[in-house]
């Protein structure tokens, strides 16, 4: 049970990284943080409901390995285009 | 709450708190491998081994491992120094952080589990008819988004011509980048 407690703090300290962190690389770090807290928290409901929630994490896992291939090629591309992976420089998609 | 236990949950929030805290982007990304490894532990010791060795191989090993590359690819290291417009809204960010946590545990606070599932484990012999019987569809899914997702990335990566069509001191410029 204690590790679903502590799955919920590592969620909201993801939430507070996307919220506080200027660089878009930063953003993404606090965003894995909170993938991987709710993948805790499906391990651990895995323990009283069987083995789906496992294989849903094995999913989380899946996806967020894709979002991070699009993100970091977007914030690469985005770095060429205007020399910043500043956030707040970013108000604006056009060129 | 038994020592082990304590002393993950413990290593877990610290190196999370590192990760949102951190100024140097390398630092963060560190901190961030010491909390997969951690959690790793935690997905064994929680009956899912499979899971724990994933954690460690795709995590750490290549997610983080591309962070840390983007990182030194675009010299965004000390990423966050200078002018910071957030400090007055970082209570704030704080404050829904709180928020959120608050939720999360109060909802936790009632709810009763019924422990003692038998997980075999958590080895892939187990994960396995699940993952090609009642999830296959699922898994394709999944499959076909990351096929995508390669795609995507090397299309958005590509110069904006193809290296052949430039001159030579465009070309040069382009492959400087």
């Amino acid at each position: 049970m204690s590790f679903l407690w502590a799955s919920a703090l590592l969620f909201a300290l993801g939430v507070y990284g996307v919220l506080t962190r200027r660089t878009a690389i930063l953003v993404f770090l606090s965003i894995e943080l909170m993938l991987n807290a709710a993948n805790l928290s499906l391990v651990g409901f895995a323990r009283a409901h069987g083995l789906e929630g496992q294989v849903a994490a094995l999913m989380v896992i899946a996806i967020a390995a894709a979002e991070v291939a699009v993100g970091l090629g977007l914030i690469v591309a985005i770095f060429r285009h205007r020399e910043s992976t500043a956030v707040d420089d970013l108000s604006e998609l056009r060129g | 709450m038994s020592l082990w236990e304590g002393l993950a949950v413990a290593l877990l929030l610290l190196s999370g708190a590192l990760v949102v805290t951190l100024r140097n982007a390398i630092h963060a990304a560190l901190a961030l491998i010491l909390n997969f490894l951690v959690l790793a532990g935690v997905y064994v010791a929680l009956d899912a081994r499979f899971l724990g060795f994933i954690q460690i191989i795709v995590y750490a090993g290549a997610i983080v491992v591309l962070f840390l590359f983007v990182i030194m690819l675009l010299f965004a290291a000390q990423g966050e120094v200078g002018f910071d417009p957030l400090v007055r809204s970082r209570p704030l960010a704080a404050l829904l952080a709180l928020g959120v946590a608050g939720a999360l545990l109060s909802g936790l606070g009632g709810l009763k589990l019924a422990l003692g599932k038998d997980l075999q484990g958590g080895l892939p012999q187990a994960l396995g008819p699940l993952l090609y019987g009642d999830w296959l569809l699922v898994l394709l899914a999944v499959g076909f988004l990351l096929m995508a997702a390669t795609v995507v990335a090397v299309a958005l990566v590509q110069p904006s011509r193809p290296l052949d069509a430039l001159r030579p001191e465009e070309r040069a410029k382009e492959v400087a980048r």
